[in-house]
This record gives structure tokens, C-alpha cells and sequence, in this order.
């Protein structure tokens, strides 16, 4: 795993734990109260084209692929 | 049998008493009769003799919290909207033992941090009404997520109460709750239900008549204390502001949180008697030692604390395992099935909208035509005044079908939204939708809205309720009025029928798509450039878990929304018909040979040879003729078109009596003209519907005019085009 890994290089059905998010604040406090923030191991659902799907707490959420890039994993 | 209500011998028992306070018995006041009696929760208002208790229902999208509302409401259900706001608000009420609990269904929302329309109406509502008891309503299946506003409602309140729903689906899975530690932990009543199992009903109600009740329940949320850090920036900030007008209302730590977090509308409200520059800048400096956003740290602070009490007291979770949804979803959101699966789903649902519709429609019709002709006939046999029988049957009989009329329509369209809302599909075809529309700087949940508009506009401006953000949401509201409707097909069809080979007809309908296409993908830019957007956040969406649809809930949707049509937009359709009738009846002509009738919807409008639309017609002449190449007979149909695009052909037939042809009008002519109906002016249900869904004079406004130059100025430019080269 190399240092900047985000969730789009991911493969499907991995398991990644969430090191930083480099977006707009709004964005970001959006993903915290959803449950995904730093230290957040998330699973990586779908990851082909579009948006994102990522299971965090039992649920799904789909990010969009731009957002998807800038959460480093 | 209804009791008799013992102080005015009404048949109700429940009702308000505003005059007659209710007189002490046993010596005992009222009050300490009835905290004695009742404990914490009761209402000081003693004129009343059923006790009233104010329930708020909280919780995140689909976690069932509607359908516990409206199992709880059972039918005393009314649907409205929030003060001044797009969103929808539900209130019920249920009665136990001689007691009155009002409900409240807040929208959803996945936090109180007041971001989304939705989140500051909950907000609003449990700070300023002070509920006196919030039921956080949780999935078993995801306790962690669904409990992150439980414990946010905490902050603010000591009346929380948490419903645990779909008792059933955790069990299916075998998932084992223990409610007792979860209550311990929490600080708060918890109860465990499924909201379809019959005996559900009684356990909530009593589960909220005990928690404001008697003693069994504590109220003593578990206070979430957080690092050394911030838990000494929130003394400091808490000292600062002690003493102000805002902490009377609200508690201090929350307000000091709110500040840390940096919440606009708390900053601003405590602004206005004290500077907030001091502790900003201490929260800054915070902020920057410990490279965090102290709102972001909160609510990691809360998802920690909640994954050691969640794991405590349940067992059975089985993290990332992939479920029946994410195998559904390996079909259904494929890269190429998926769209195509998307492709046939709305077809279908597009289809069955207008297609079971019409029969419906046209029995509605045959009704009312049987029934004003049985009235006219009554009324005539009676000698009753021509003027009055034309009122009661043409004005007000025809305004009242104006509006069934639209019924089946969207009482089908609202079932099936529901049914793709319930299964979990519609989030499903947004996330789809998003790239595609994103190319067009549009959410994928603006494609719903597009495709009803084919159909009917009307149906388009409601589906936008499924977009959430604000902007997008007005843009594809005020849009939709560019996508030609079943109705100006028809208008299409019948012109280029008549003009063209079968084969240019086929492509000129083809190129006016395109144009209306067009003209709503311009829409959507020039709002972006003239419409700041308050949330211009990327995609993040949740989605559910693929579930049954249950036919009670699909109910009780359509049943509310198509109320709310009723309601709203059914009074100004009315209201429009009833105008047309007087515009073009007043002074009152008995129809003789001399005139003709045309129909506006059901209302016919009479108009002699020499009429006011004739006037009017040659009247406007004089600008559309070397502007748009329209003579009078093709722009009094395009006025009677206004409020329904319907009577264009009948008024096109009646102006010309030997049936259009070809010699009649150039081709710049008629392709001005097609061009020109496409998209000039929406129908009067659509500017109802319009009003009803922004609630502001001033988009309907918009709605009414922006199409309206648009398509003079584009109509214009290809008017002179055509007729320079031909």
C-alpha cells in the first residue's frame, strides 16, 4: 500500500482504514456524521465506474468519484 | 359508543375547553393533583380536560420512522408543510387513557447539525417547541448509524426515548440486542419493536405513556465527554458566553458545542449582544495546534463512544460481509445492465402512469359530461336563468373536473414512487443517473423529473421532491415547463402531419426534442450562474437496503401526497377555471349561430365571430406577424393554449373551418409556429403545481414569463432565419 492510495485505486471488496480526507470542509463534516473520518475502516463495495459504494457501519454509501479521490486510504 | 364528555355533555370526549377550567377536587390544586397523578410530562394548560403531550419523531431516512408515525396515527394523519419551507410536515396525534399525544413526524435527517433544509427544520422544531419527548427511532441493523442523532438529541434535551425498529430483519439475521445495557448506557428508555407486528401498536404507546409517566424510565443521557482539549475550550467558551439571552433557552454545553462546531445560526444569534471574535480565534488556534476541525472530532468523539456501547450490548453484527442488497445491487448498478435495467424500469413506470391512467381519465369525463348535462336539463326544466345555468355547469361543475381530472394521474404516479421509494430502487437509479446527468451540471435524481415531464408537467414538478438539493431542485421545477408534454405532441403531430412527408415529420419531431432538451440543459446552467447554491456539496448518498414494499405505507404515501395535490394545487386550478369562465362569459352571450364554443378542459369558452380573442388576434398582429410570421388565426389559438395546450387543435379547427393546408401557411411559418408552442407558456395546473411546491409568487413568476421570452427570442431568430433563406 503506498503512501497515497485513495479509495477509487482500491479494488472491490477491500477493506481499508481512512487516513485523511483532503476536501471542502462541508464535504467532510457531510462524510464525519455518516461515519466516515480519519481512522474509519471502511469496506469498498463497488468501484468500477461512477460514483464510489463504500459499507461503513453496517450501511452503503455511494461517494462521488471526484470525493472518492481525495479520501486516502 | 363516543362517551359523553362530563363537562359539556358533548358526544367527543377529547376536545378542547378554552373558557371552563377544570375545578380542583379533594382540596387538591390541579398541579400537585396532577404531578402526583402523572409525574414528569405534564402540561400546565388545566382548560383542558384531556391532558396534551407533544411526541416528536427523530431518526435518519429509512429506518421505518414513517411507517411507525403512521401505525401510531392510524388515520388521523395531516400532511402539510413546514412554515415558509419546501419540506413536508406530518402531525397525527393518538389518545390512551383519556390522554392526548400529539406526533410530529420530523423529516429525516442524518444529524442536527442544521446543514440541509430538512436538518434545520428538525432542529428548529426541538429547540423552539420543546417537545416533551423526542423518540429517536434506530435500526436494529445498524444501531451505530441510525443512534449517531440520538445521541445529538441528548445534548439538547433530557426527554429522549429511543425506538429500536426492524426487530425482525436483526433477528432474521441474528442479531441479539440487550436492551436493559443499552438503556443503562444510554441513560435513556429503549424500546425494541418491529413496526408491522400487530401487537407493535400497543407496546409504543404504552412504551410513551410510561416514559412520561411513571418511574419505570430514567432520563439521565449519558453525557459524552470528549479529549482534555476540547472539553477545556468548551469551559472556556461556556464561561464567556455565561449569562447571555441564549442560555435561558438552551443548554450551555450545547451552545458552547454549537460554537466550537462553528454553527452559523447560533454564532450569528449570540452575535448580536456579544463579540464572538475572541473565542473564534482561541477555537482557530485550536484548531490549528491539533490539525483537526473541531466538528469533525466531535462527531468521531460520538461514533467512538457509541461503537463501544453498540458492542457492548449487541452481538450477532457481522461486519463487512457482503449482503443480499450488494448482490442485487452487482446487477442492478452494473456498468451496462444497469442502465439498461434503469431504461426499462422507467419505461414501465412512465407507461403504467399514462396508460392506466386514461381509462380512468375518461370515465372521470363521461361522469361529468352525463352529470352537467342531467344538471343543465334540471335547471332548464325549471326556467332557472341561462347565465346562472351556465355558471353552476360550465363554471364551477367543469373547474371540479379540472381538477379529478388530474387525479388518476397523479394518484398513480405518487403509488409508484412510493413502491420504487420503499424497494430502495430510487436511490439506486440517482446514483446511476449522476454521472450521466453530472455532465450536465445536474444530480442524478433529476432524471426522474425529466422523464415525467414527457408525460405530463405537472407530474415532473412533483417528481422533483425526490432531488434534495435546493437549487436543483427549483432549476428542474422552473424547467420542466421546456419539455413538451404528451399534450403538445399531440399539437406537434397533428401540424407536422399535415405539412411534411412522414419522414421530415419524424425528424423535425426528433429535432424539436432535441431543442426542448436543450433549452432545459441551458436552464440548469444559467441557474448556476445566477443561483448560489447553499449546499454545492459532491455526491454523497446513502443507499438502503433493498426491502419489500409494504402495500400499507405505499398507501398511505399516495393517499398523503395526492391529498396535498388536492389541497394546494386542485384550489387554484378551481379558482383558474372559475376565471376563465367569467373572462370569457362576462358580459353573458347566449351561444347562437353565431358563435362557436371552445373547451379550455372541460369549460367551454364561447367565441363570436368578432370576438375579444378576434381583437385581440389583430391587435398583436402588427408586432407577431414581421416577428413570428403569426397571423391572427394562429395567435388566438396560442392565447387559448395558456391554460391548456389541449385546445390548440380545437381552436386551430374552429378558426379555420375548411381544415388547414398546405397553401394556408409557409413553412418558415409553421416551423415558427411549432417551434414557438413547444415550450412558450406552462398549462395553469403546472403554475399551481409550480406555486404549490416552491411557495414563492415570485419563482411562479418565473415559471411563467422565463419560457416565455426564452421561446419569443429563440422562436424569433429562426423565424427570420427561415424566412431570409426560403
Amino acid at each position: 500500500m503506498s503512501q497515497n492510495d485513495s479509495l477509487i485505486d482500491k479494488p472491490e471488496n477491500a477493506v481499508a482504514t481512512v487516513k485523511v480526507i483532503k476536501a471542502g470542509f462541508k464535504a467532510i463534516r457531510f462524510l464525519a456524521d455518516l461515519g466516515i473520518h480519519e481512522g474509519e475502516k471502511i469496506r469498498i463495495v463497488k468501484n468500477d465506474i461512477g460514483p464510489v459504494i463504500v459499507e461503513v457501519k453496517g450501511t452503503r454509501v455511494a461517494i462521488g468519484r471526484g470525493l472518492a479521490g481525495k479520501i486516502e486510504v | 359508543m363516543p362517551k359523553q364528555c362530563p363537562h359539556c355533555g358533548k358526544r367527543s370526549r377529547f376536545h378542547r375547553h378554552r373558557s371552563r377550567a377544570m375545578k380542583p377536587k379533594l382540596g387538591l390544586t390541579n398541579e400537585t393533583k396532577y404531578s402526583k397523578r402523572y409525574g414528569r410530562g405534564f402540561k400546565k394548560d388545566f382548560n383542558d380536560h384531556s391532558i396534551e403531550h407533544k411526541i416528536a419523531f427523530l431518526g435518519n431516512p429509512n429506518v421505518g420512522k414513517s411507517s411507525l408515525f403512521n401505525i401510531l396515527s392510524g388515520s388521523h394523519v395531516h400532511v402539510g408543510n413546514w412554515p415558509g419551507k419546501t419540506v413536508e410536515k406530518k402531525e397525527g396525534h393518538f389518545i390512551l387513557s383519556d390522554e392526548y399525544f400529539s406526533l410530529v413526524d420530523l423529516p429525516g435527517a442524518y444529524s442536527l447539525s442544521a446543514r440541509s433544509e430538512e436538518e434545520l427544520v428538525t432542529r428548529h422544531f426541538i429547540v423552539d417547541e420543546q417537545p416533551d419527548l423526542i423518540c429517536v427511532i434506530a435500526d436494529a441493523t445498524r444501531l451505530e448509524r441510525t443512534l449517531f442523532i440520538a445521541l445529538q438529541a441528548m445534548e439538547l434535551t433530557n426527554n429522549v426515548a429511543i425506538i429500536i425498529n426492524m426487530k425482525d430483519i436483526a433477528e432474521k439475521e441474528c442479531i441479539n440486542l440487550d436492551v436493559g445495557l443499552l438503556e443503562e448506557k444510554l441513560g435513556v428508555p429503549v424500546l425494541y419493536v418491529c413496526a408491522y407486528e400487530d401487537e407493535s401498536i400497543i407496546r409504543i404507546k404504552k412504551f410513551i405513556y410510561d416514559s412520561l409517566h411513571t418511574k419505570k424510565y430514567t432520563f439521565t443521557p449519558a453525557i459524552m465527554m470528549y479529549s482534555q482539549k476540547i472539553e477545556y475550550m468548551i469551559q472556556n467558551i461556556s464561561i464567556q458566553i455565561a449569562d447571555r439571552k441564549l442560555l435561558s433557552e438552551y443548554p450551555t454545553r450545547w451552545v458552547a458545542f454549537r460554537i466550537l462546531e462553528g454553527d452559523r445560526i447560533v454564532k450569528d444569534e449570540l452575535a448580536k449582544e456579544y463579540d464572538l471574535a475572541d473565542i473564534e480565534n482561541k477555537i482557530e488556534k485550536l484548531a490549528k495546534e491539533e490539525q483537526f476541525d473541531p466538528a469533525v472530532e466531535i462527531s468521531k468523539r460520538k461514533y467512538g463512544a457509541l461503537h463501544q456501547i453498540v458492542y457492548s450490548a449487541v452481538s450477532g453484527y457481522e461486519d463487512f460481509k457482503e449482503t443480499t442488497s450488494d448482490r442485487i445491487d452487482k446487477t442492478l448498478l452494473h456498468k451496462s445492465w444497469g442502465y439498461l435495467i434503469l431504461i426499462v424500469i422507467f419505461a414501465a413506470f412512465f407507461l403504467i402512469t399514462f396508460y392506466a391512467s386514461s381509462p380512468i381519465i375518461t370515465g372521470i369525463d363521461w361522469v361529468f359530461v352525463q352529470f352537467s348535462s342531467w344538471v343543465l336539463t334540471s335547471l332548464e326544466s325549471i326556467n332557472s336563468p341561462a347565465f346562472l345555468n351556465s355558471l353552476l355547469v360550465n363554471g364551477v361543475i367543469a373547474g371540479i373536473a379540472a381538477v379529478l381530472l388530474f387525479l388518476p394521474i397523479i394518484a398513480i404516479f405518487y403509488a409508484l414512487i412510493a413502491i420504487l421509494e420503499d424497494s430502495g430502487y430510487l436511490a439506486r437509479s440517482a446514483y446511476l443517473m449522476d454521472k450521466v446527468m453530472g455532465k450536465f451540471g445536474m444530480q442524478g435524481s433529476a432524471f426522474l423529473s425529466l422523464i415525467m415531464g414527457f408525460g405530463c408537467n405537472v407530474a415532473g414538478v412533483m417528481a422533483t421532491r425526490t432531488i434534495k438539493n435546493k437549487r436543483e431542485r427549483t432549476t428542474m421545477i422552473i424547467a420542466n415547463s421546456f419539455i413538451p408534454c404528451a399534450a403538445r405532441l399531440g399539437v406537434i403531430a397533428f401540424l407536422t402531419g399535415i405539412f411534411f412527408q412522414p419522414w421530415l415529420a419524424a425528424i423535425i419531431m426528433l429535432l424539436l426534442y432535441g431543442v426542448s432538451i436543450l433549452l432545459v440543459l441551458l436552464t440548469g446552467l444559467i441557474f448556476k450562474l445566477f443561483y448560489e447554491s447553499d449546499d454545492p456539496l459532491p455526491l454523497i448518498l446513502e443507499l438502503p437496503e433493498y426491502r419489500r414494499p409494504r402495500f400499507r405505507s405505499v398507501m398511505n404515501l399516495t393517499w398523503e401526497r395526492t391529498g396535498i395535490f388536492l389541497k394546494k394545487a386542485g384550489t387554484f386550478i378551481f379558482v383558474a377555471s372559475l376565471v376563465i369562465w367569467f373572462l370569457s362569459n362576462v358580459p353573458y352571450v347566449k351561444p347562437t349561430e353565431n358563435t362557436v364554443l371552445l373547451y379550455v378542459g372541460m369549460s367551454p369558452v364561447i367565441v363570436t365571430k368578432v370576438s375579444i380573442a378576434e381583437f385581440l388576434g389583430r391587435g398583436l398582429e402588427a408586432i407577431t406577424i414581421p416577428l413570428f410570421g403569426f397571423s391572427w388565426k394562429m395567435v388566438v389559438p396560442l392565447i387559448f393554449g395558456i391554460p391548456a395546450k389541449e385546445v390548440i387543435i380545437s381552436a386551430l379547427s374552429i378558426l379555420y373551418p375548411g381544415g388547414i393546408t398546405k397553401v394556408l401557411w409557409t413553412i418558415p411559418q409553421v416551423i415558427s409556429f411549432l417551434l414557438f408552442q413547444l415550450t412558450y407558456a406552462p398549462c395553469f395546473a403546472t403554475i399551481a403545481v409550480i406555486k404549490s411546491e416552491t411557495k414563492s409568487w415570485k419563482l411562479t413568476a418565473v415559471g411563467f414569463f422565463y419560457p416565455l421570452i426564452v421561446t419569443s427570442i429563440l422562436t424569433i431568430i429562426v423565424f427570420q432565419i427561415f424566412s431570409a433563406i426560403m
